[in-house]
């Protein structure tokens, strides 16, 4: 495995750790009692993605990092469906197919 | 829980700021980062980020960040906002190139215009879908 690789893995794992992040914040939003708490909880995840995403920056380039954050879309619309409930219909599949591929093109670039 | 209405005025302005917010703090993000010294291990880089005074700054970002998304997403779906936030993509890849001298290459450019057309249609999808309240308590 090159640095590269390596980089963007750990862009990759951010990008996970986000999702679960953006999820607790939401359901923050939406709880009616436990606010606090599922902020906390969505907060400590962004430290983590945070501390993460800062490590990955070592070895890619941030035009190429941040547009591979871009995963975060599918990892908050599958985390959205199963967690929140959400539905998912074919518009936000073709969009999560076509930021896939987006990704993927700045990655192969790295 | 988006509506069909148009979106407020109170909920453009929040994610107004939260690309500005997202734009500044990944470009300060790198400065940071580059000013660390060159051992890239996970200890020496969280020593060095104690030490660097940028990542002061970013940390103000990521607060401000953090106080505007709750707001936002007490007035929006959140795969609705975190769609629009996209448009940061095209800001940080002109300020990358302008302010950290990086280069972006055609197939970075293709793959940031897929990526805005995917955002695209997962805006044109139904946000409307609210979650189930009860279940998120």
């Amino acid at each position: 495995m090159t640095p590269t690789h390596f980089g963007i893995g750990l862009v990759i794992a951010a990008t996970l750790i986000e999702g679960f992040a953006q999820v607790f914040l939401k359901k923050a939003a939406l709880a009616h009692t436990g606010k606090t708490s599922w902020r906390v909880l969505g907060f400590a995840f962004f430290g983590i993605e945070g501390l993460v995403y800062t490590w990955s920056l070592r070895f890619v380039a941030v035009s190429v990092a941040f547009p591979l954050g871009s995963l975060s879309f599918v990892a908050v619309t599958l985390l959205s469906q199963c967690l929140l409930r959400e539905n998912v219909d074919r518009n936000r599949w073709i969009g999560i197919v076509l930021i896939l591929a987006g990704a993927s093109l700045v990655a192969g670039r790295a | 829980m988006a509506s069909d209405s148009r979106p407020s005025r109170k909920l453009l302005v929040g994610l107004a700021l939260a690309i500005l917010f997202d734009t500044g703090l990944q470009i300060f993000w790198k400065m940071a980062v580059s000013a660390l010294p060159d051992q890239p291990t996970l200890l020496l880089t969280l020593e060095g980020i104690i030490h660097q005074p940028l990542f002061l700054l970013v940390g103000l970002f990521m607060v401000g960040q953090c106080f505007n998304w709750l707001a936002v997403l007490n007035h929006a779906d959140l795969s609705y906002a975190h769609a629009i936030t996209s448009l940061s993509y095209v800001s940080v890849a002109v300020l990358s190139v302008m302010v950290l001298g990086e280069i972006i290459e055609w197939q970075q450019l293709a793959g940031i215009m897929l990526i805005l057309s995917g955002v695209w249609f997962v805006t044109k999808s139904d946000h409307s879908s609210a979650p189930v309240k009860s279940e998120a308590s």
